[in-house]
């Protein structure tokens, strides 16, 4: 990884945060405690530096949000055997939707009575292919326990598992710029995007056309869930936030007043 | 297995040209009135007919659509066309302009030095939150005359936060400058305390 002078402050906010994750509040001694590679310090700063890497159940708060707080309330509006969709954009290689498969499987009571359609989409091909493939290392698992690898994957050799085929059959993958319209308006409207650690790479320009269009995927009443460090109100005023337990999420107002 | 997939449940809306969006903006529906604003970007005559509609638009869905458009839009003519705004009383409307002009600094950079010298000192405090999104070179320069001479405490406080962020050593005896203008505002004086302090720093981590 290289970083440019014009990255200086994502460095130095990706090395606050560590050092505020580890309560270690001057930098010689955050760095010595690096060095020491102590509680995978070393694999948490580079998660921290890294964009496409990601792995099963991050940000897990927000996968308890959903089952207990925001299907909830889009299921009051619904009936049984009606669709939920939920749109996993950017995707990056699959552990997303994959995760909120797995997750709404097990720990949604509800999760019969719908019809879920999961979508995954990204602007880069290669990550979608590896998606479809279904095919997972050691790093993108280390979240789930045990028990749910063996049930979902079947272990290939020491360093590669396969996610089940039913679950691969039931996400659906497709690319997205999230910046053009034309792109995503195909997608239809959905219950609840995950657009996590995107709109931050993006130019104030980009970030605002992909707000609107991410508005017009929601529902009327549904949910957007950024990245923990991401704040839509930042972005665009066309979105409530919304405080739950577990997650700030934002949503498409029912209706705007005139 | 309750998971299902299907194919994408909507087809890519068709093209719409001038006349319907024109149509639209002027009489349609809130909804129709969003879809138009936001597909006019893609038209010669985009930027006459959002700031027509803006003109006249109440609806604050399609007033951030029209500033999105307008943004898009990304000429000198379009940071123009928002400038009136910066004056509006309506706060929702300042804070539209603003926001849309800040997604286009290279549109906007050429009608900063008239903001900055504007007669409302509320303008010249919103064109210092324009500077910020300047090449750090071009907003150095447009910093120094604000240090140097601005006479409302207000301005040179936006000034100085955009100076804590951009600046470069060359600011530091304007920020001292500025400071010796206004002995009895204390919150001037710590944030110019703040700004040199982190320019510094900084001027001294680059070696």
């Amino acid at each position: 990884m290289v970083f440019t002078e014009a990255k200086r402050y994502y460095v130095e906010r990706r090395i606050a945060e560590r050092m505020a994750a580890t309560s270690i509040d001057s930098f010689p001694a955050y760095f010595a405690f690096l060095r020491s590679e102590i509680r995978d310090e070393v694999e948490h700063i580079i998660n921290a530096f890294t964009v496409n890497e990601t792995y099963f159940y991050r940000e897990d708060h927000q996968l308890e949000c959903l089952t207990k707080d925001l299907l909830r309330e889009r299921i009051q509006e619904k009936r049984r055997g009606d669709a939920i969709r939920i749109w996993s954009a950017p995707c990056s290689t699959g552990e997303e939707p994959y995760s909120i498969a797995i997750w709404l499987l097990e720990n949604w009571s509800e999760v019969d009575n719908f019809n879920i359609e999961i979508v995954g989409s990204d602007i880069d091909t290669r990550v979608l292919g590896a998606a479809s493939a279904g095919i997972f290392g050691k790093r993108a698992l280390m979240r789930l326990p045990p028990d749910l690898v063996a049930r979902y994957f079947e272990q290939l050799d020491d360093e590669r598992w396969l996610i089940l085929d039913d679950l691969r059959q039931s996400v659906q993958f497709s690319r997205v710029n999230l910046v053009e319209t034309r792109q995503t308006r195909p997608q239809g409207q959905f219950d609840v995007i995950f657009c996590r650690n995107v709109l931050i790479y993006f130019d104030d320009e980009s970030r605002r056309v992909a707000a609107e269009n991410l508005y017009d995927n929601l529902l009327p009443g549904a949910f957007i869930c950024l990245g923990h460090t991401e704040s839509m109100s930042r972005i665009s005023p066309l979105f409530e936030v919304c405080r739950y337990s577990d997650a700030i999420v934002y949503r498409r107002p029912r209706e705007m007043k005139p | 297995m309750p998971l299902v997939r299907r194919g994408s449940s909507e087809t890519a809306a068709p093209r719409l040209d001038a006349s319907t969006l024109t149509a639209a903006l002027a009489g349609g529906s809130i909804d129709e009135r969003w879809t138009a604003a936001r597909a006019a970007a893609e038209l010669p005559n985009g930027l006459a007919l959002l700031s027509d509609a803006l003109s006249r638009e109440a609806d604050p869905r399609v007033r951030e659509a029209i500033f999105t458009s307008i943004a898009r839009t990304r000429i000198p003519e379009s940071a123009a066309a928002l400038l009136p705004y910066l004056h509006s009383d309506d706060a929702s409307l300042r804070a539209g302009a603003l926001d849309a002009l800040r997604a286009m600094p290279e549109a906007t950079a050429p009608h900063l030095p008239g903001l900055l010298t504007d007669k409302d000192a509320d303008v010249r405090v919103l064109a210092c939150e324009l500077v910020r999104n300047q090449p750090v070179g071009e907003a150095n320069r447009l910093l120094r005359p604000i240090l140097a001479t601005e006479s409302q405490a207000n301005v040179c406080g936006a000034a100085v936060e955009v100076a804590a962020e951009v600046g470069g050593p060359d600011l530091l005896p304007l920020l001292a400058e500025c400071a010796g203008r206004f002995p009895d505002d204390p919150f001037l004086g710590f944030a110019i305390q703040v700004a040199s302090d982190r320019i510094g720093s900084q001027a001294s981590n680059r070696g």
